[in-house]
């Protein structure tokens, strides 16, 4: 049997006699352990990671936690309230534990959130924090989903066009509006956007497309004609910075060695740009489009306040002047966790894509 | 006597070759067009805020009987709710804006560069703890940050800069420390070393005017990124309060008559856009002038 094998493979196995022991059976076996090896770099360096930003989080959080403590006295709000009994006065001590120096107050704070209890939110009624955000969470999630989508594919297409085109007068539109995408305020943006679509539109028209503000999701109709808005508008300037580091990195990968070597084996172009060079020129991409989604489910306060999208950063903008600290709270360790959880992500995505890369 | 044409010929271009280097980083950065063009736009724009308002018969918070008037003779960029002059308004709102953007690009410039250098040049546990901050930073959304604080400690233009600074200097902190560290193995490090040089004039002396160039660079573009910070705060009605005017807050109080005078809300917005396309573009250019191995935003 083994000899059959080895005249059926007679290149391979010569090969293999000049580097190895010649038994390619114990090879392939070596070969998965040593992959079985890999995977548990990688898991190693994931559960490391976790364990190192656990203190990262609890140190950020005791910040936050202390700087909105120290921001205003909850009790204000009741001091201007005639009808409020003493009781009022007490649940807030005891919700808060007002009474506790604001250390302790964090310790409590963080030892509930640990079991997943992230406190009860005062300004909403007294509902469990984590009720909220679960549903405000989904509310932002159906603007940056799609928006993420939009942003993702249009980047790379935008970016890729400019490279290969690279000085062509579609390189200068391009290049020209991602300057001016950067350069314009989301405030503004959004302003805008709703005054053309729910005034000046519809005085031309007599039409009116869109919702200005507002969630509907009654029907899928619905909720195209008020998502639209709002999703442009956070696509607008995310999409000018990461096409911009489409386009360069891009032209990184164009101008390297192997692109040449591919073009030099008479490879079409289009096979040179999309399967040799765009494969490369995403690698850099994943970091940032897991920063980028990170943060947009995280809520963007200004697009949400705008469009009165009742998401994670409307809610965070009307949490704060009511001192609603559970909420404040329960908000930036929702966002901080994304923000761990991507990065994480994009670091062994990162692995996958590029072999070179080792996690030790 | 041909020879010493030739000479002279080859004299002529040695010295044509021999320029200081700030001579260089002018002659690169005046190649880059819309850089130099983005300077000139900022600088008219900076003289026009603080000219503009002296020439104006009215004041920044002049209240005159003609209120919510649109654009006129007599008020070309028309009056608000209660009367005020807005194209006073709108200039003075450039100056504010300006003036804070200025303060938290210098103040967060130092911040960042001191401890960038410091962590990059001592390593070992000041290092860490630097970096740990960073991601610290980094780790919570800064508008969330920003808001509390602003919140608390945010109503005057110095406060909002304190606030800003404290918010943005992580960014050159990385930049400056990551230069530090590739600096301080260099050759030039351990003679002044092994000269006798104490480490902060190492740092300061020897260090430091090599990272200048980024350095201005990042400088430049906190400027824009602080503008437009400042007037998303001040649109959320966190930033700088009634009745000082700023860009931001301009369009802030603008935003519900948009519809009967568009132009309140779109010439403060333009006027924060073109200032930060134009610090854009000046720091593309510096980039490329500053460090021509860096490619920049030309490659």
């Amino acid at each position: 049997m083994p000899p059959a094998l080895s005249t059926a493979r007679p290149m391979l196995s010569t090969a293999r006699a000049k580097r190895g022991t010649g038994d390619w059976r114990l090879e392939t076996r070596l070969k998965w352990l040593g992959g079985w090896v890999h995977m548990t770099g990688v898991f190693a360096y994931a559960v490391r990671r976790i364990f190192t930003t656990i203190p990262l989080l609890v140190a950020a959080t005791f910040v936050v936690f202390v700087l909105v403590s120290i921001s205003g006295d909850p009790l204000a709000r009741l001091a201007t309230c005639t009808t409020c009994s003493d009781a009022a006065y007490d649940r807030l001590i005891d919700l808060y534990e007002l009474d506790k120096p604001i250390p302790l107050r964090y310790v409590g704070w963080i030892t509930d959130a640990a079991t997943g209890d992230l406190g009860t939110s005062t300004s909403l009624g007294e509902k469990p924090v984590a009720g909220i955000v679960a549903e405000r969470l989904w509310n932002t999630a159906l603007l940056a989903v799609p928006s993420f989508l939009l942003i993702a594919f249009l980047a790379v297409v935008l970016g890729v066009f400019s490279a290969i085109k690279q000085y062509s007068i579609g390189d200068y539109l391009v290049t020209g509006a991602s300057f001016v995408g950067i350069a314009m305020p989301t405030f503004f943006f959004g302003l805008l956007l709703q005054a053309f679509w729910g005034v000046w539109w519809q005085d031309w028209t007599g039409w009116k497309p869109f919702y200005v503000t507002g969630k509907h999701v009654a029907s899928f109709g619905d909720y195209l004609a008020s998502a639209t808005l709002p999703i442009i508008t956070l696509t607008i300037v995310l999409l000018a910075t990461e096409s911009r580091f489409q386009r360069a990195a891009m032209l990184e990968v164009i101008g390297s060695d192997y692109i040449r070597t591919a073009r030099a084996k008479g490879l079409s172009e289009r096979r040179v740009i999309f399967k040799h060079a765009l494969r490369n020129a995403l690698i850099p991409l994943v970091t940032l489009w897991a920063l980028d989604f990170a943060g947009l489910l995280g809520g963007s306060v200004i697009t949400e306040t705008i469009f009165a999208w009742p998401g994670l950063g409307q809610l965070l903008v009307s949490a704060l002047p009511n001192l609603d600290l559970d909420l404040v709270m329960g908000l930036v360790m929702v966002a901080a966790l994304l923000t761990i959880s991507f990065n994480l992500l994009a670091d062994l995505l990162y692995g996958v894509l590029d072999p070179r890369i080792r996690y030790d | 006597m041909t020879d010493t044409r030739h000479v002279s010929a080859i004299d002529d271009s040695i010295e044509t070759e021999a320029r200081s280097f700030g001579r260089q980083v002018w002659d690169r950065f005046r190649r880059h067009k819309l850089a130099v063009l983005a300077a000139v736009v900022l600088v008219v724009l900076t003289v026009s805020f603080w000219v503009a308002p002296a020439l104006s018969p009215y004041e920044f918070d002049e209240i005159t009987p003609d209120f919510r008037q649109p654009p006129t003779a007599a008020h070309p960029f028309g009056t608000d709710d209660i009367g005020r002059d807005l194209l006073v308004r709108t200039f003075m709102g450039g100056r504010f804006s300006i003036r804070i953007a200025l303060l938290v690009a210098l103040s967060t410039t130092l911040i960042g560069t001191l401890l960038g250098a410091v962590a990059g040049y001592f390593g070992g546990w000041i290092d860490a703890l630097v970096s740990q901050i960073i991601n610290m930073v980094l780790l919570v959304p800064a508008l969330a940050i920003l808001l509390v604080l602003a919140l608390k400690w945010g109503s005057s233009p110095w406060s909002i800069s304190i606030v800003l600074a404290a918010l943005l200097w992580t960014r050159i902190a990385r930049v400056v420390r990551g230069l530090f560290l590739q600096y301080k193995e260099q050759e030039f490090v351990m003679a002044a070393r092994s000269a006798g040089a104490r480490s902060g004039r190492i740092m300061f002396r020897h260090i430091l005017p090599n990272v200048m160039g980024p350095v201005v660079v990042e400088t430049t573009l906190l400027v824009g990124t602080a503008i437009i910070l400042e007037s998303t705060l001040s649109f959320l009605g966190l930033g700088v309060q009634f009745p000082t005017p700023t860009l931001g807050n301009l369009v802030a109080e603008a935003k519900g008559a948009i519809d009967s005078n568009p132009y309140r809300v779109l010439l403060p917005g333009s006027f924060v856009m073109l200032i930060t396309l134009s610090i854009n573009f000046l720091g593309d250019g510096l980039r490329d002038a500053l460090d021509p191995s860096s490619g920049g935003g030309r490659t």
